[in-house]
């Protein structure tokens, strides 16, 4: 995959010092310098086989910068990002599914099921843009701004100020497919008979729910938490670019922009790990919820 | 008006979209979808939204890329329903115009994967053995991996442009579809009147498109309604991060991230084709959860 990526990425028109007008001689220097001037096979093991040793080369648009280092701090306030949206999407969503199933058929039900379908429908960005007009603008007396990275990140993470809103953006449309779910399967879990007969031996209701029926229900959500990661992972870039958050996928975005083919690759190859490291994940915690699974 | 209005244009839907012979299965579908209040809103929005697209082809209150038509910046008055720009272009022609340029990508997109997705779905559920295999495998890789930074990774390399951007959307969306029609495949290939239909000699070809979609195509014409608001979402995306669609043409992403430059000196910007968006999209789910209660009530959730 990576491959392919590669190829395309250099097949663009142009290259990296279209912008600098260098022109001529120092140009052929320049692309000989960061060895473009190479086949791009060359060129391609040449990334390879440094990238499997945890080396991605170095930026051409910031002249030399090794990538790897920026990558790497990159991705944990990325992960930091996703992990809170994660956090959000999985306590949010199972939340209200299981009020909602509860509550079958009353206000309590409609409101969540339709809170559920427009957390589905509102893209991210929309949420985003209005989280920045309204906490950025319209309330700044009250909040200054506070979920804006500054322009110059000096290397401190988020607080849990300004970690809330790009979270909640990141996190709504995937807890509202997380509540939706539960709610469909705790329907089906609540009216089997394994359930009256717990009821039945008089168990406590919260007993009930939380160790019989909810932990049965949570076996279709599991299965959907692969793409719900996925779709995480996705918006987080949009999201990233609209808050100023010095992620992975601002990263995305500027090197795609900018042309620096190596940044770009990095980040994908980056982005392709996480999603392994996710569905290997995601995997494990069927075992743990589904004991009668095993590998 | 509006009660009397929507059934026609359900009947309409009916008489060129779907298939004729089961009369009776899409009548009674038709009918628990006339039901479908939320459904039938969603159907006379997207109506309504569709007959816009088609006037903002022949017809805007401005040219939707004329510079200085109005006050930059300038919010909603009576010139200028929706406001203006920051180049003072009228935002209500360009926002009619984005809505021609989501509604032809979605049904564009639509339909590439309609046809993608039948094609393989069907080679794959009929054939099995190790052509099934093989694409069974390229739609797990495809689920694997991020389907937005793929797209927007493949319109960066094809270039930037409207084509270049239904492609990119179809290529990275087209699984679902695909792998529906490989589960009807498989389960409708063992039927009695398929089995009848090949013990009188019918070709595969025949039996693949007279007996075996024909059954099939509740369920995947319910799969393509929700096709078409991811790709709208996806190419409001696109033009968002500024890889979509080339300015100067009038998406609703690429407005609304204009909208974004400019959040404390003009909101309106940002508001109307977010609005617009949302709508849009809350109304392709609603009439595809309507569609699904309706043709394809096994798979209720």
């Amino acid at each position: 995959m990576s491959f392919v990526v590669f190829l395309g990425i250099h097949s663009l028109p142009g290259n990296t010092f279209v912008n600098e007008r260098v022109r001529g001689a120092s140009l052929a220097l320049l692309l000989h310098e960061y060895g473009l001037d190479r086949p791009v096979l060359v060129q391609y093991w040449d990334f390879i086989s440094h990238a499997v040793q945890g080396n991605f080369g170095v930026s051409i648009v910031n002249r030399g910068e090794p990538i790897t280092p920026i990558v790497l701090r990159e991705l944990s306030v990325s992960a930091e990002l996703g992990g809170a949206a994660l956090l959000l999407t999985i306590g949010m969503g199972v939340t209200f599914g299981v009020i909602a199933a509860l509550r079958q058929n009353t206000w309590v039900d409609y409101s969540l099921t339709t809170f559920a379908i427009i957390g589905y429908s509102v893209p991210s960005f929309v949420i985003a843009s209005l989280g920045v007009l309204i906490f950025g603008v319209w309330l700044f007396d009250v909040t200054g701004g506070a979920f804006y990275y500054p322009l110059t990140w000096d290397g401190t993470y988020g607080t849990v100020v300004e970690l809330t809103v790009p979270a909640v953006a990141l996190g709504l449309f995937t807890s509202s497919l997380v509540a939706r779910i539960t709610r469909a399967s705790m329907l089906d879990v609540i009216h089997q008979d394994y359930v009256r007969t717990a009821r039945a031996k008089g168990v406590k209701n919260r007993v009930v729910v939380v160790r019989h029926a909810l932990r049965n229900a949570l076996i279709p959500v599991t299965s959907v938490l692969g793409p719900l990661i996925i779709s995480i992972i996705t918006g987080s870039v949009v999201i990233e670019n609209i808050f100023g958050i010095p992620g992975l996928g601002k990263e995305f975005i500027n090197s795609i922009l900018s042309h620096d083919y190596n940044v770009t690759v990095a980040v994908f190859t980056m982005y392709a790990l996480l999603v392994g490291v996710a569905n290997l994940a995601v995997d494990l915690a069927y075992t743990v919820i589904d004991p009668r699974i095993r590998y | 008006m509006a009660v009397v209005a929507a059934p026609r244009s359900d009947q309409e839907f009916a008489s060129s979209t779907l298939v004729r012979e089961q009369a009776s299965l899409w009548r009674d579908g038709l009918r628990r979808l006339r039901r479908n209040r939320l459904a039938l809103i969603s159907a006379v929005y997207l109506i309504l939204l569709a007959l816009v697209a088609i006037v903002a082809l022949f017809w805007t209150p401005y040219p939707t890329s004329a510079i200085g038509v109005a006050q930059i910046y300038s919010g909603p008055s009576g010139a200028h329903l929706l406001g203006a720009d920051e180049l003072g272009r009228d935002l209500l022609s360009r926002l009619m115009a984005g809505a021609q340029i989501s509604l032809s990508v979605g049904l564009l997109s639509a339909a590439i994967v309609l046809g993608i997705g039948v094609v393989v779905g069907l080679t794959a559920g009929y054939f099995r053995g190790w052509v099934d295999g093989v694409i069974s495998t390229v739609i797990n890789i495809f689920y694997g991996i991020p389907a937005l930074l793929v797209a927007l990774l493949m319109v960066t390399v094809l270039g930037r442009s409207f084509t270049n951007v239904v492609i990119a959307i179809s290529a990275t969306v087209w699984m679902d579809v695909a792998r529906l029609v490989r589960g009807q495949t498989l389960s409708l290939r063992e039927r009695e009147y398929v089995e009848a239909a090949r013990a009188s000699g019918a070709r595969s070809g025949k039996i693949l498109f007279g007996h075996i979609l024909p059954n099939a195509l509740g369920p995947i014409i319910v799969a393509v309604t929700f096709v078409i608001p991811s790709a709208i979402l996806f190419e409001a995306f696109l033009s968002y991060l500024g890889v979509g669609i080339p300015p100067p043409t009038p998406t609703w992403g690429a407005i609304a991230s204009e909208g974004v430059q400019a959040l404390r000196l003009s909101p309106h910007i940002l508001l109307f084709p977010s609005i617009a968006l949302s709508l849009t999209l809350l109304a392709f789910n609603f009439l595809g959860d309507g569609l699904r209660d309706a043709f394809d009530p096994r798979q209720k959730r």
